[in-house]
């Protein structure tokens, strides 16, 4: 069905020409999805900018009557939604890691180019669920944070949580995407000679970024999943008349939403420790420090989710345990604030646009930092959450610290991404309006916090002593807006006026200058090995303590244009038609689940595989010549390898929120059905069934890489007729519970045992329909000895769903008799 | 390109500092009141937590302090500028360096967390002297609750409490999480159905407090306030025997005919007043609306938003939804007279 790709044109000068609308559309190559993230961001942080304006607008007199209550909520809703996971998410991960990563450690695109492109579609079609209220009327109006049970159907009746919860759905399915993607091209496709400590830090930042969004996600995927089935399937997961307690929402979506924070600031992190060096003609200042620094941070914010829920009375060890934690992400942190400053001490500065937001960065970020230590404080948080000085804090996080980053390094990479600079002038302007408005909107925050004021009141009386901060707040929010036309209007004038800009405009650092600007589709004509950190510095100046100011050392020849023979030895990926149509898939299968639809879902998910299996075969030369596979591996590990592996992980997160669901609310079920329905004869034989299936697949493994096909595939379809007998078995098991009147929404016991040995047995049948298509492909003669990979990368996906089965198994079947005490 | 200009950031950084310091004082000096003030302590729990926050803050002053002064000091005073003579440093390590802003900031947080954990500990008792008062507070989309247990009081939206008496909190709610915010006696805490959160604490200076809802909890969050009266325990015990009192049925005047609406108008399916109407003590499951006993004793009235009035009480009978939108109060589509002889009657309630 996908039309036969034409050929690259690989000596084309750069990655922006050529290829017309269809060529954007099929696009697989990580610049030109850089550039659509970029744009589809920008876009959507106007219409977040657009509706804190409203927000603003309501709140600018009491007793305001500008928008209506309901109104108001949907604006403050869609404006975190917005501004969290349609901007700075796709700004930071989207545009600046997809165009960052493969120029910064020397590649030639990321490991899974078609798998890049269908996240962006996935990403561009969530975001469209979670505004279509824009056009129908409704949007989510329950807060970013959709805590249940307001979000049950008996508070929230319209579709305003629907379509929050289908979205979310759908734009972590492609941040966990983006993130297994780049997690492997990091770790598996780094240029020869870059080992770990040799990484520029923005890749550090990247590489834990998207190890916190792959085990970090899943989490809210549960969630989210539970909302769903509560809002259409009348399970009870949040509700108090079933046992069931609405604390559930908040403890998942926090394990989730904490990562999130460093997920937004930790590319921040790395984004500013890439400008400060160059603009101050340092290296950057105790670079081991702080690579460890941000696995620290990422490592503790798992553990500090319960700072969100001081007030939900978790009891006083817990309050304890949860502020100890917080306080101690504050060391890290500090580290990495007086780096930076060390690293501007002693330095040679140039006050481009790009340093003024890096240093601007530095000291709202510590504001934002410091009152953050506040309500780390669990008795301070009982005066503090929930009102405006929380809104304060996080603002100079997230607004006075990464979005300060984002636009430090977006006038530093612009001459990289078009070939021209941003307008200096204006971005001083806006630098300044920008800094200025931005600390009169937020700083009084902390006072009407410190008064009081409550978070995402629509309106409040005259008589509270708010009024004046408010109004001041809101005049500073609107110039504020207004800054950020200059910005928008720089991009606009730039993108085709500005002044060019060669390959190394700043004199920078790191491997991406070393070659033209907009760099050519194939990014480096050879692959460069390198020798230290500050790659390219060293390359220039031959140390990386060099000032620069002397004339270059070694006489650097940029990468421009390549010779023929240098071109038909590039190995590129084709664009691809997949990506667009099974993220449409997805979009169809996401509208069905909002309307109730069903069979449209089945239809988006039936596309979806479809596309999936015919995509896995769209290359002829399939296999050991994979064309996506354009790198020597730097772990010596395929990256398809490596790409399971760490899905695998992300999975395990998924399984142990859904088991450890079933464990508490094992014991709150009302009422029977209990877990003394539970066959456990009939499992064990289907246990023992799954456990052998393991088994077959080792041997159907060994056929193939002993040169044994037949004996291979034999074994495939062994291991996928026992996977069969096993849902067969399930099967059976389900519609006899079923005729016993153990309905899905039954009690507590039964919808927990349905979820989650339903997605086991989900997995399993994804699992069986692999294996027949490895079978039926080894039948055809199309896997031999050096393909045996594909039937290892299945091996690998059967096994996981095995174990996960023993744990199931084990916790769910054989501790059955542990209840009640 | 052009090298940037070298541009003097001085002025422009000073009239920054500057501004910022004068929003700053202008802030903690422009005057109040502020009814939902955090930082004026009148509960040996609220002292605790401002304790434990002027200590934080003056911890977090002085690390910002340092964190400014050595930006400065990078900025202005110990780097170079494009077009200046000699070298720049090229220092990107220093042991010494990295131990002091690693342990330093260590002992700070443990300077913070020691006292934290000892008021948390503090400030969860989990029992409390005997002659505790127990108050249920019951949050419902949009008002709140309060009963007393052991007084057999039941009221709405104003609670009242004792000075130098131990009180208990007990909360829960009927419907979606809410927050009880009461910032000067008693901070706040989350009120989640299917769990029972305590508050407990002890106030010392009489007075009329403000509280309200914080946790966002739909359509009319911002609309959910409360009063919290600190009474002498003699004023208290004057307030409950009050309450304990079944109002006089009024026999003439606009009032009797309010009754009679009363009577057959539904409000009695939610709204109970003692020996008239409604389900004695012991509320339903399904019951809905505040407790009107004592209505017109009380100063505010629709989750503490309006003053408690004439016109007022008219204005929200007319047309709930406008005052406070997603209300579950229907509106009645009584006609002027009948709606005033109404409130003559709610009025009477006192």
């Amino acid at each position: 069905m996908a039309a036969q790709p034409k050929p690259l044109h690989l000596e084309q000068v750069n990655y922006l020409e050529g290829g017309g609308i269809y060529g954007w559309l099929t696009t697989i190559d990580h610049k030109r999805i850089a550039v659509l993230y970029g744009i589809s961001a920008l876009l959507f942080m106007a219409l977040g900018g657009t509706e804190a304006m409203l927000v603003r607008a309501q709140l600018i007199v009491p007793n305001n009557h500008f928008l209506s209550a309901d109104f108001y909520n949907q604006m403050f809703t869609m404006h975190g939604l917005t501004m969290i996971f349609l901007v700075v998410m796709p700004l930071e991960t989207g545009l600046f890691g997809n165009f960052l990563i493969p120029l910064q450690i020397g590649a030639r695109d990321v490991a899974f180019p078609r798998l890049n492109a269908l996240s962006y579609w996935i990403f561009i079609l969530g975001a469209l669920s979670l505004n279509f209220g824009w056009i129908w009327g409704g949007l989510p109006n329950g807060g970013w944070f959709g805590y249940a049970n307001l979000t049950e159907r008996a508070y929230a009746p319209g579709l305003n949580i629907d379509y929050y919860d289908v979205g979310l759905l759908i734009l972590g399915i492609s941040s966990v995407m983006s993130a297994l993607n780049f997690f492997v091209t990091i770790v598996n496709m780094r240029a020869p000679g870059m080992t770990f400590m040799r990484m520029p830090m923005f890749i550090w930042a990247l590489l834990v970024t998207v190890i916190l969004l792959l085990l970090a996600f899943p989490a809210l995927t549960v969630g989210l999943i539970f909302l769903f089935a509560d809002r259409y399937f009348g399970s009870h997961f949040y509700e108090v008349i079933a046992g069931a307690t609405p604390m559930l929402w908040q403890h998942l979506f926090w394990i989730f939403g904490h990562p999130e924070v460093y997920i937004m600031a930790l590319p921040a992190f790395g984004m500013i420790s890439e400008v400060l060096p160059v603009f101050s003609r340092k290296p950057l200042f105790g670079y081991p420090m702080m690579a460890y620094s941000i696995i620290l941070i990422a490592f503790l914010s798992y553990g500090v989710w319960g700072h969100h829920m001081f007030a939900t009375g978790m009891g006083p060890v817990a309050d304890s345990a949860f502020a100890i934690t917080s306080m101690l992400i504050a060391i890290p942190t500090g580290v990495k604030v007086f780096s930076w400053i060390a690293t501007v001490w002693g330095g040679r500065l140039r006050f481009t646009t790009s340093m003024l937001f890096a240093l601007g960065f530095i000291l709202e970020f510590t504001i934002g930092g410091l009152s953050g230590v506040m309500h780390a404080s669990a008795p301070i948080d009982l005066e503090q959450t929930d009102s405006y000085f929380i809104i304060a804090h996080f603002h100079y996080v997230l607004f006075g610290g990464v979005l300060m980053a984002i636009l430090s390094a977006f006038y530093f990479y612009f001459p990289k991404m078009c070939g021209r600079f941003m307008n200096e002038t204006l971005g001083k302007w806006h630098f300044w309006l920008t800094t200025i408005f931005f600390n009169c909107t937020f700083f009084p925050m902390h006072f009407l916090g410190e008064w009081g004021m409550p978070r995402r009141i629509y309106t409040y009386a005259p008589d509270m002593g708010w009024n004046f901060w408010n109004m001041f707040e809101s005049i500073s929010a609107f110039c504020l807006g207004a800054s950020f036309l200059l910005f928008f209007a720089n991009i606009a004038w730039s993108w085709f006026n500005g002044e060019r800009a060669g390959a190394d405009p700043w004199n920078a650092r790191t491997l991406e200058w070393s070659i033209p600007s907009p760099p050519p589709i194939y990014n480096f004509v050879t692959v460069p090995t390198v020798h230290s950190r500050d790659a390219f510095w060293v390359e220039k100046y031959g140390d990386v303590e060099a000032s620069g100011l002397a004339e270059k050392r070694v006489n650097v020849e940029y990468q421009t244009l390549p010779t023929p023979e240098e071109i038909a030895a590039i190995h590129m990926p084709l664009p691809s038609l997949f990506p667009i149509i099974m993220a449409g898939a997805i979009f169809l299968a996401g509208v069905g689940m909002l309307v109730g639809w069903f069979r449209l879902v089945f239809l988006g998910l039936g596309l979806l595989g479809f596309c999936a299996i015919s995509m896995s075969f769209e290359y002829k030369e399939w296999g050991e010549d994979n064309p996506h596979q354009v790198h020597e591996s730097f772990l010596k590990l395929d990256n398809r390898k490596v790409g399971v592996w760490s899905f695998i992980g992300s999975e395990c997160v998924f399984f142990a929120s859904l088991i450890s669901t079933f464990m508490v609310y094992k014991s709150r079920s009302i009422g029977l059905p209990d877990a003394d329905i539970l066959n456990i004869p009939l499992t064990s034989f289907s246990t023992f069934i799954l456990l052998m299936s393991s088994l077959l697949m080792v041997l159907a493994l060994a056929g193939f890489q002993g040169g044994k096909p037949k004996v291979g595939t034999f074994w495939l379809f062994g291991t996928a007729f026992f996977g069969l007998i096993f849902l067969g078995g399930q099967v059976y098991e389900f519609t006899s519970f079923y005729r016993e009147g153990m309905l899905y929404n039954t009690n507590l016991f039964s919808q927990c045992f349905y979820t989650l040995v339903g997605f086991h047995g989900f997995h399993v049948f994804l699992g069986v329909v692999w294996l027949l298509v490895m079978a039926f492909a080894g039948m055809k003669g199309k896997i031999g000895r050096s393909r045996a990979l594909s039937v290892e990368l299945c091996g690998l996906y059967w096994h996981f769903v095995d174990i996960v089965w023993v744990v199931i198994f084990t916790l769910i079947y054989l501790m059955r008799t542990i209840k009640r005490a | 390109m052009k090298p940037p200009r070298h541009i003097r950031l001085t002025r422009a950084s000073i009239s920054a500092a500057l501004i910022a310091m004068a929003v700053g004082i202008a802030g903690c000096a422009s005057g109040g009141p502020y009814p939902l003030d955090t930082l004026s302590p009148k509960s040996d729990l609220t002292r605790a937590i401002l304790n434990l926050f002027k200590e934080v803050t003056i911890l977090d002053s002085i690390v910002l302090v340092v964190v400014v002064v050595a930006m400065i000091g990078a900025i202005f005073v110990y780097s170079s500028r494009e077009g200046d003579p000699g070298e720049p440093s090229a220092m990107h390590s220093d042991v010494t360096l990295e131990m002091l802003w690693t342990v330093i900031p260590a002992l700070i947080l443990v300077a913070i967390t020691v006292p934290t954990v000892h008021t948390i500990i503090r400030t969860q008792p989990n029992k409390w002297p005997a002659d505790t008062l127990e108050v249920k507070v019951i949050a419902h989309q949009w008002w709140w609750e309060f009963r007393y247990p052991t007084l057999g009081v039941v009221t709405a939206d104003e609670v009242h409490i004792p000075i130098n008496r131990s009180i208990h909190f007990a909360m829960t709610s009927k419907d979606v999480i809410h927050s009880f915010f009461m910032p000067s006696i008693g901070g706040k805490r989350d009120v989640v159905p299917g769990q029972e959160n305590q508050i407990t604490l002890t106030a010392d200076t009489p007075g009329e407090y403000y509280g309200q809802c914080t946790e966002f909890c739909g359509a009319s969050h911002a609309n959910m306030r409360f009063r919290v009266f600190v009474d002498t325990p003699e004023a208290f015990n004057q307030w409950v025997a009050h309450q304990n009192e079944v109002p006089m049925k009024p026999t003439e005047g606009p009032a009797a005919a309010g009754a009679k609406i009363w009577a057959d108008a539904p409000c009695a399916i939610c709204h109970t007043v003692k020996g008239i109407s409604g389900f004695s003590k012991e509320y339903t499951y399904g019951f809905r609306g505040p407790d009107l006993t004592h209505f017109g004793s009380r100063t505010t009235l629709a989750g503490s938003m309006l003053k408690n009035t004439p016109a007022n009480v008219a204005l929200w009978i007319k047309n709930p939804d406008a005052v406070k939108p997603g209300a579950n109060m229907p509106t009645l589509g009584l006609d002027d007279q009948e709606l005033s002889d109404l409130v003559a009657y709610l009025e009477s309630l006192k």
